[in-house]
This record gives structure tokens, C-alpha cells and sequence, in this order.
């Protein structure tokens, strides 16, 4: 009986921690990291954050719903927003899915920099509930769209709005994260496109969104090539939106610049000719290509969807075995500072690490192989500790065995290094890094948007599996829970 | 508590021929579905929406794996503490470390891919344990036999 206690004792004692509460807080999920900074500031009462303190109340907790756009600015662009659950026609075939307006994706959302942008989100159908995410944008946390962290899942019925500032140009998109694995694959996202206040004259401006709906990949909703009939010469910008839980190898007939990573211009993009791109799950690049003489271009996205740019047919090309490599494309700068960024990483205030492993275990009762992050598994994940304005430094590694697209929600990082070699070209900055397995990437932002945001592999299979941090800002709290009435499941 | 154990050690055994039988199903259904058309990239294998043929080796064979078959092998060994029969606890605790192992190869062959076909040929390890552990338990000691031989009866001849 005894050597029976001995052999079963661990495993269910292992089994027994790993069951979650029926209800718990984003705020108790986890292991608290200071990353070498001052710690205890969950409570509210730090220092460096002033504007978190008022009348003399050190310890006043701000909620993640006062956390606005500015309420008396009004809105420059209105989108409303239906979500439901309903077949879709992918080509020849109808398969079950989500959308947004009787569509999917959803209505591309435009807007210019500078604007207002203001959703009403109606859930007609979606059982489940539904949210909405910005993905990119690094919008205030109230309208940041995570269900259980910064909003209920909005209910069959019920409605949500919401606000924020387009305060970058970039390409971007949106999507439900609510049940996110289930109702992203099924197509509950659309693109989201900021354009400069003085953009570039005769540019043709195309979005692709790649989607795998069901096996079958599509371009914009449709299997197959997406035709963009130009004149020879004429100057094409085509924003590719990832929104599949793979990354999108991205090639072409036609030489190409990348302009643009995650809603960031690339400094002094030089042409590509011969090399894949890789766009990580989540991710966006921007490809600035000039339709050619006589005949048109091919960019495959992946093996079996194309945009065709020119006019006639384009020839075919096989999938070149070199790889554009971000670390060192483009020019560097001298933006604000000596080192070219607007903050100096090499005197951080906050050092994280974010290791990625893999091993056996329970996760919520459940057994099997799961992601670990510094060793731990969900729900003993961390949570990154951050005042406003630290400059934090994050070294994610990755040795599971699998590439998982990292995402920071709220936040551009710079990449510093990969395995311990500096970026030279231009700053790399991402929302969305692909971390291969074995490799090693130092980033850097500075913790300038307060709240709490999601730090997660955007394989949404992954995240769901509980590869899921977060940051946490000091003297802030949510009063929504994980799970509880609203069965709001963010993953 | 004999026939137990056996059993538990028999069904690890099963357990590796459908474990082989199952990652053989997934393969060859895929090659194909990619023969007719189906094209496999990450997006698609990470989309829970992919159903190509024999998709369903694959993930049985992972789930059954990482759950199924270590936990017989758990059992197995808890069963040899009232099986009161010698080397039933070694044989278990073999026959689970086999199993261990066997999921280690597993978890790091996606990272070192040679490491696929130790897993491969080590699964004939495991079967091979947990079959050996199910065959000899309760069966006379191999000393018995060394017993003397029961006398012939003798036949006269007239």
C-alpha cells in the first residue's frame, strides 16, 4: 500500500494543482517576475508612475476599463460590426465558420493616421461570445479586446464599442479572443490598414489576408491567385496579414522591398531577389514591387495562393532555398539616440526571460506533452512586473522542439540579437517574432502603455494549451475574471 | 491479482502494434491526400481544421503515447506491488522505463530527427518488455524445472 501511495501520490498531486478554479483573475495567474526591478508594485504603490496616484491615495488600484481614448474626442471613423456563426462559401466548398457583417474576413478597416477609430461590435450568434483584438495596434488596454483580462466575452445579443487612436501607418488586423483558437482559425478576423497622412502618389495599395479555412488556402476569402491587373511600371504596396497559426513563406518573380514589419516602416529597404520571406502567424510585411514590362509578376503566399500583379499570365517559381534575413536588412538610424532608438536597451530597468520548453504534465487535469515557459506550465506562467516608462530587455528562447510566433499585445519590441549576433540593419521592430526551436532572441521595449497585456505564442493551438504570460503594470488591476459567469475564455 | 498484471502488460504490448499501426495509417494518408491535391504546410498542420486522410493516426498515436500507454505502465507497476510474484516489480518498473524513454525519444526526435528512428526501432524495446512481463508472470520458476523427473511406469514383458 505503501509503495501504491508512493507512485500515485506525485502524479495526482500534480494532477490535483494543475485544476483551475471555476472563476480566477488574470492578476493571480502565475509567477510574479520583477526581472531584477523593484518588486511589490502590484499593489499600486510605486514610484515612477505618478499619474497612477492621486489625492494622496498610494495605494488606489486603477481598473484596465479607465484606460481610454481620450472620451471627448470624437470619432473619425465609425465601423459597426456583426458577429456570427454561419457557413461559409470557400471556393466550391461550404464549411462552417464565423463572420463579421455576412462576411469573412470581416470589412477591411481604413482608416489615416492620427484618426479615431470607433467599432460597435454587435454578437448576433456566436454562442461562445465573441471579442475584438487589435492586432498590432497598440491601443489603450480597456479596448485591447482579451476576453477575461480586459472585457467580458460580449454575448449572443449584447454589444461592445470600441475607440482608439490609429496612431501608427501600418497594416494591421483584427480578431475575436474569445475561445481565440476555435474562432480565429474560423475565420472571425479582417484587416485593419492605417495610411499615412501624406502617402506615397501612385501607389497601388493591395491587402492579402492568407487564411486557411478548413485545409483550403485562400487570399482575401478566395482559393487560389488574387489578380492585381497594373500597367507595366505601375508601383504596387502589398500588405500580406498572416492570420493563420503557421508562419507564411512569402516569394516572388518579381524583386521586392520590405517596406514595412508589424505596422513599422523599414528603413532603406533594398531589393529582393531570390530569397523567401517569412511573415510569423500573426504577422504583417508590406512589399513594395513595380508591376514589369510585358507579362505579369508572381508572390506566391505559401504554395497554393498567389497575387498576380501585371497583366497576361505569370510564370511559376519554386520556393528559393535562402531566406531574407530581418536582422541585418535596411539601413540602421540615429533616431533619438546614440544606439538609434528612441529608448537605450543596454541600460534596462527590467530584465525577462521567456525560455520555451516542452514537457509532460497536467494542465488543468488534462495530461499530456505541454509548452513550458521558464520551466513552469500554465497556470504557473509568468507574469512579467513592469512600472511605466522601464525599459525592459526580453531574451525568449526556444528549445521545444517547435517555432512558436511570439506576441506582445500593446507594445512594439526592437530586436536586439538572435544567438547572441546584433542586428545591424534596420530597427526590426515586431509585434509578432517567429522563434524558431534552438534559437535565442533578445528584445527590447520600453512598458509605455499601461494595463495588462497578453505576452503569448500566437499559435493559438499553443496558447490554448496554456503558452500564455503576461506584462503587468504596476497599480493596475481588472475587475474581470477567467472563466466565471461569462465563461470568458481568452485562449 | 496475477491475471491483472498480465493483462495490463499484454495490453502495453497491443498498445505498441497499434501505436505502429496507427503512425503508418497517418503517413501513408497523408501522402495520399497530398497525392490529390492536399497541400500541408505549418498553417495547415497547426489548424485543427486540416482533416486529411488518416489524420487521425497521427493524433491517436500522439495521445495515446504521451497518456494512454504511460499510464498502463503506471499501472502496471502498482499491480506488481499485490501480484506477490518474484521479479514482477522489476519487470514493471522495466517495462515503465522502457515507456519513459520511449517518450523522450518521442518529445526530442522534433528536434533531432535521427532520433525518429531510434524511436522507431526502441518500440520493439517496449513491446518486447511489456510482452515478456505479461508471459512470465504466475509461470513455474525456472529452477522447478530442474526438479526430478517423475518415474516412468514400468511395463513388463512377457
Amino acid at each position: 500500500m505503501l509503495a501504491t501511495a508512493a507512485v500515485l501520490a506525485p502524479v495526482i498531486w500534480l494532477w490535483a494543482g494543475s485544476l483551475m478554479p471555476s472563476a480566477y483573475s488574470v492578476m493571480d495567474m502565475g509567477r510574479p517576475d520583477y526581472g531584477g526591478g523593484p518588486a511589490g508594485q502590484a499593489d499600486g504603490s510605486g514610484h515612477g508612475s505618478g499619474m497612477q496616484h492621486t489625492g494622496g491615495h498610494m495605494h488606489r488600484m486603477r481598473s484596465v476599463t479607465a484606460l481610454v481614448a481620450d472620451p471627448q474626442q470624437k470619432a473619425d471613423v465609425r465601423v459597426d460590426l456583426v458577429a456570427r456563426r454561419q457557413d461559409l462559401r470557400i471556393g466550391d466548398r461550404t464549411v462552417r465558420g464565423y463572420t463579421l457583417n455576412k462576411m469573412s474576413p470581416g470589412p477591411m478597416i481604413t482608416a489615416v493616421q492620427g484618426q479615431l477609430i470607433e467599432v460597435h461590435l454587435h454578437n448576433a450568434s456566436v454562442t461562445d461570445g465573441v471579442t475584438l483584438h487589435w492586432h498590432g495596434l497598440d491601443v489603450p488596454n480597456a479596448e485591447d479586446g482579451v476576453a477575461g483580462v480586459t472585457q467580458d466575452a460580449v454575448a449572443v445579443g449584447h454589444d461592445f464599442v470600441y475607440r482608439f487612436v490609429a496612431d501608427h501607418a501600418g497594416t494591421f488586423w483584427y480578431h475575436s479572443h474569445q475561445v481565440s483558437h476555435t474562432q480565429v482559425i474560423g475565420g472571425l478576423l479582417g484587416a485593419l490598414v492605417v495610411k499615412p497622412k501624406a502617402p506615397a502618389a501612385d501607389v497601388r495599395d493591395v491587402t492579402a489576408v492568407a487564411h486557411l479555412y478548413s485545409g483550403i488556402h485562400t487570399i482575401n476569402g478566395r482559393p487560389g491567385d488574387l489578380a492585381v491587373p497594373a500597367v507595366p511600371g505601375q508601383q504596387v504596396r502589398l500588405r500580406v496579414i498572416n492570420t493563420d497559426n503557421g508562419q507564411l513563406q512569402v516569394w516572388s518573380t518579381l524583386p521586392y522591398r520590405v517596406s514595412a514589419i508589424d505596422g513599422r516602416d523599414v528603413r532603406g529597404p533594398t531589393p529582393i531577389t531570390g530569397r523567401v520571406l517569412t511573415v510569423p502567424a500573426g504577422g504583417r510585411a508590406d512589399l513594395s514591387l513595380v508591376a514589369p514590362a510585358g507579362g505579369a509578376g508572381r508572390i506566391r503566399l505559401g504554395t497554393s495562393t498567389s497575387v498576380v500583379i501585371g497583366e497576361g499570365t505569370a510564370p511559376t517559381v519554386q520556393q528559393p532555398t535562402t531566406a531574407v534575413d530581418l536582422l541585418h536588412y535596411g539601413s540602421p538610424t540615429a533616431t533619438t539616440s546614440a544606439s538609434g532608438l528612441p529608448f537605450d536597451p543596454s541600460r534596462p530597468d527590467r530584465q525577462f526571460r521567456y525560455d520555451i520548453g516542452r514537457r509532460p504534465g497536467f494542465v488543468n487535469g488534462r495530461p499530456g506533452l505541454f509548452w513550458s515557459i521558464n520551466g513552469y506550465l500554465f497556470p504557473d506562467v509568468p507574469m512579467f512586473m513592469v512600472r511605466e516608462g522601464d525599459v525592459v530587455r526580453m531574451t525568449i528562447s526556444n528549445h521545444s522542439g517547435d517555432v512558436h510566433p511570439m506576441h506582445l499585445h500593446g507594445h512594439h519590441a526592437v530586436v536586439l540579437s538572435r544567438n547572441g549576433v546584433a542586428a545591424t540593419g534596420s530597427p526590426w521592430w515586431i509585434d509578432s517574432l517567429n522563434v524558431s526551436d534552438g534559437e535565442t532572441y533578445v528584445i527590447a521595449f520600453r512598458a509605455d502603455n499601461p494595463g495588462i497585456w497578453m505576452d503569448h505564442c500566437h499559435n493559438l493551438k499553443h496558447s490554448a494549451q496554456g503558452m500564455i504570460g503576461h506584462l503587468m503594470y504596476a497599480g493596475i488591476s481588472t475587475p474581470f475574471m477567467i472563466k466565471g459567469a461569462n465563461d470568458n475564455q481568452p485562449e | 491479482m496475477k491475471v491483472v498484471y498480465r493483462v495490463i502488460a499484454y495490453l502495453i504490448a497491443l498498445a505498441v502494434v497499434v501505436q505502429a499501426a496507427s503512425v503508418a495509417l497517418g503517413f501513408f494518408g497523408l501522402t495520399s491526400w497530398i497525392e490529390n491535391g492536399g497541400t500541408l504546410d505549418k498553417a495547415a498542420v497547426e489548424s485543427e481544421t486540416t482533416q486529411f486522410t488518416g489524420v487521425g493516426g497521427l493524433e491517436f498515436h500522439g495521445m495515446s503515447g504521451t497518456t494512454i500507454i504511460p499510464a498502463l505502465g503506471l499501472l502496471l507497476v502498482i499491480c506488481s506491488f499485490f501480484a506477490r510474484s518474484k521479479g514482477a516489480i522489476t519487470w514493471s518498473l522495466i517495462v515503465l522505463g522502457c515507456i519513459v524513454a520511449q517518450v523522450a525519444l518521442g518529445i526530442f526526435a522534433h528536434v533531432v530527427y535521427l532520433l525518429g528512428a531510434v524511436h522507431g526501432i526502441f518500440a520493439f524495446g517496449v513491446l518486447g518488455a511489456a510482452a515478456w512481463a505479461g508471459f512470465r508472470i504466475g509461470r513455474p520458476a525456472h529452477a522447478r524445472v530442474d526438479a526430478p523427473m517423475p518415474t516412468p511406469p514400468q511395463v513388463k514383458v512377457s
